[in-house]
């Protein structure tokens, strides 16, 4: 059964959603600071992380941040409602996925699974991928490495896999709702903006050529390319 | 016109007038008096000099009297010096031309005292009696040229650079003073359009609030009142943030709880969790739409502003609501899209269009289109979002965009909005000092917001 650890300060709702995810077929614990919640986190007993931002002690991004500068540990943030910030902050440090407050707690379930399996599918399917080498880019799906000319990147694992989807198919279009539903797995919903948030962050970290065009484009309202020179 | 302006020209009127009094006054009561004076002396003067020669020629005959005479002549201010005698002979020196010179003439001769004629004003001319030894009597004419008392701005060159010189310091101090009095003004007005732009740490610079005037008074109390607004305005973010917590926390725990629910529920009690559930989810579109709202009223959310093609942006809400609208047997349709470049945020644009092209979709009627069209004239970009939905009475229309308002209230409430969008859109435009109208077209509503397009060069 899948660990998962709870950081959040509403101690009623940690326990509503204990209940819930228990009969999902989850292993709940939760933690209601940021700095037990970090430790607990820190011990490896967990497969994932649900992390409220706003908590007591230590926020949430600080969480996450010195949480990432030992562990891999998949996190799932939940952030204000739209607060762009928040989100963004928060992808950028690492966070897997977010989930804006309140949410569908089936959402949450969907998101945690989706997460979950592809964490096992890099485990187990690690050595049947083979690597990637193109236009500079070297992926190693077993060690989860991603380099950009010998630079190490430091993706997420959703950021991990939408770079190995667009290398696949690179110099070719990659439709959104494909995108969505391989590495998301969720359909495409409108006004949903994640996707565009992933791939600005995986932007930022590859960086531009030397010679100052985009590595990947986005093609409005369809899809995005990994551009080839 | 400018306050500097006006400032700046009425003291230099002010100035200027005082100049003109000045030269005024120094004509009445400076001139009157210096004439009058000078008609004293050259009485006097005339005088002496008769006395003078009836003693000469007394002591010394007509001979020393001539020395005299010449010696007189050859003084300054320039003159001419005659004796005539009582029937008309000349005596000494040449006949003097003036035709006041005969009458004077007479009248001395028959007086024996000194007559004087001011009223030309050239020359000043005067007449003496001369008693001979003999008991004759003759008559000292004189002529001066007259010398206009010299004007203290007029005539001359060091009158000249006076003027210049009194005009030049007015100009100066004028130009200092309304400095003085408008730069502050101009510094409180930089302050005053900082603070509306949503910049609520401004303050008037302290050299400002030093000033021991009512302009300083008015610096100070400016920095009370920016205190007064940032502090409330920060009290009332705080407080949306704690609502946006504080609502938001019972609602998180009744969706799980609700979730745990429907796990446990059989058929017969599913519909009405399902009616609880999208309750408990407009509950929350209207509070992050309240929050939304009143980030945008604050001026809070005014994030950084980018160069982006509106276009693309209304294309991309666009392929979104049609989506949405299939799914109800509706479209959306774009019927042109200019490539308009403007400066903002794109969140919200981006939520200005999507909240007008909802509403659209939403009262639009099954097997309708809602047309979008964005066309660029000149210098704004114009997005006409027309639907069919019946539209509104006419007096209505300028009430849309109030939060909370609706038209046909059983009507809105059925179509599941939240009252607040169109609002959140106006808001949204109005941060980018856009326009937005409503207006009923071809039997719809057709909302028109207009943006100002970037110009080249703009960030």
């Amino acid at each position: 059964m899948d660990k998962i650890l709870i950081i959040d300060d509403d101690e009623e709702l940690c326990e509503l959603v204990s209940e819930y995810l228990t009969v999902e077929g989850f292993d709940i614990s939760s933690v209601n600071d940021g700095a037990s919640g970090l430790a607990a986190a820190l011990t490896g007993d967990y497969d994932m992380v649900i992390l409220d931002v706003m908590l007591p002690k230590m926020n949430g991004f600080d969480v996450l941040r010195n949480l990432r500068e030992q562990s891999k540990l998949p996190v799932i943030m939940l952030t204000a409602r739209g607060d762009d910030m928040e989100r963004i902050v928060g992808l950028e440090i690492g966070a897997d996925d977010y989930l804006p407050k309140p949410f569908n707690p089936r959402e949450l379930a969907a998101r945690l699974r989706a997460i979950l399996r592809r964490t096992a599918v890099e485990e187990g399917d690690a050595e049947a991928s083979e690597k990637l080498d193109i236009d500079g880019i070297q992926i190693s799906p077993a060690s989860r490495i991603a380099t950009c000319d010998g630079r190490e990147l430091n993706l997420t694992s959703v950021e991990f896999e939408l770079l190995m989807e667009l290398l696949k198919e690179a110099g070719k279009i990659v439709k959104k709702e494909d995108l969505s539903e391989n590495v998301l797995e969720r359909k495409l919903s409108p006004y949903d903006r994640s996707l565009d948030m992933h791939i600005s962050n995986l932007r930022k970290k590859l960086g531009e050529r030397a010679d100052g065009t985009e590595r990947i484009k986005t093609i409005r309202s369809v899809g995005y390319i990994y551009t080839l020179v | 016109m400018k306050l500097f302006l006006k400032i700046f020209l009425w003291f230099l009127a002010a100035v200027s007038l005082v100049v003109v009094v000045l030269i005024f006054v120094t004509r009445t009561f400076q001139t009157e008096p210096m004439v009058s004076r000078f008609e004293r002396s050259t009485r006097n003067q005339l005088t002496v000099y008769g006395g003078t020669a009836s003693q000469i020629v007394k002591a010394e005959g007509e001979d020393g009297l001539k020395t005299f005479l010449t010696r007189l002549k050859d003084l300054e201010p320039p003159r001419q010096v005659s004796l005539v005698s009582n029937d008309g002979k000349v005596f000494f020196g040449d006949p003097v031309e003036a035709p006041e010179v005969g009458e004077l003439t007479t009248r001395t001769m028959s007086s024996g005292q000194v007559e004087t004629d001011f009223s030309s004003e050239e020359r000043t001319v005067g007449a003496a009696p001369v008693n001979f030894p003999d008991g004759r009597r003759m008559v000292l004419v004189f002529q001066w040229e007259r010398q206009a008392p010299p004007s203290l701005f007029w005539g001359s060159t060091t009158a000249y650079t006076r003027l210049a010189g009194i005009l030049l310091t007015g100009i100066v101090l004028c130009y200092l003073l309304a400095l003085y009095l408008t730069s502050p003004i101009r510094k409180l007005r930089e302050a005053t359009n900082k603070l509306a732009d949503g910049n609520l740490e401004t303050r008037v610079i302290p050299s400002l609030g030093r000033r021991r005037d009512e302009i300083g008074d008015l610096a100070r109390d400016f920095n009370i009142m920016a205190e007064r607004i940032e502090s409330l305005i920060t009290s009332q973010q705080r407080l949306n943030r704690d609502i946006s917590h504080e609502l938001r926390s019972p609602l998180a725990r009744l969706n799980v709880a609700l979730e745990i629910a429907k796990q446990r529920s059989n058929p017969e009690t599913m519909p009405i969790f399902q009616r609880i559930e999208g309750e408990s989810n407009r509950l929350n579109e209207m509070i992050s739409r309240l929050l939304t709202l009143s980030k945008l009223e604050t001026g809070a959310d005014d994030v950084d502003r980018v160069r982006l093609d509106f276009a693309e942006l209304v294309r991309d809400v666009a392929a979104d609501a049609e989506f949405e609208a299939q799914a109800k047997g509706k479209h959306v349709e774009v019927s042109s899209a200019d490539s308009c470049p403007v400066i903002g945020s794109e969140n919200l644009l981006r939520s200005a269009v999507e909240n007008v092209l909802r509403n659209a979709v939403r009262y639009t009627p099954e097997r309708t289109i809602v047309d979008v069209s964005l066309t660029k004239e000149n210098g704004h970009a114009i997005l006409k979002i027309s639907d069919h939905g019946g539209g509104v009475p006419e007096e209505e229309l300028p009430n849309l965009f109030r939060p909370f308002y609706r038209v046909g209230e059983a009507r809105e409430r059925k179509t599941g909005g939240t009252g607040l969008g169109l609002a959140i859109a106006e808001r949204a435009v109005k941060a980018h000092k856009g326009t937005i109208t409503a207006r009923n077209y071809n039997g719809g509503l057709q909302v028109e917001i207009g943006i100002n397009t970037a110009k080249k060069g703009d960030a």
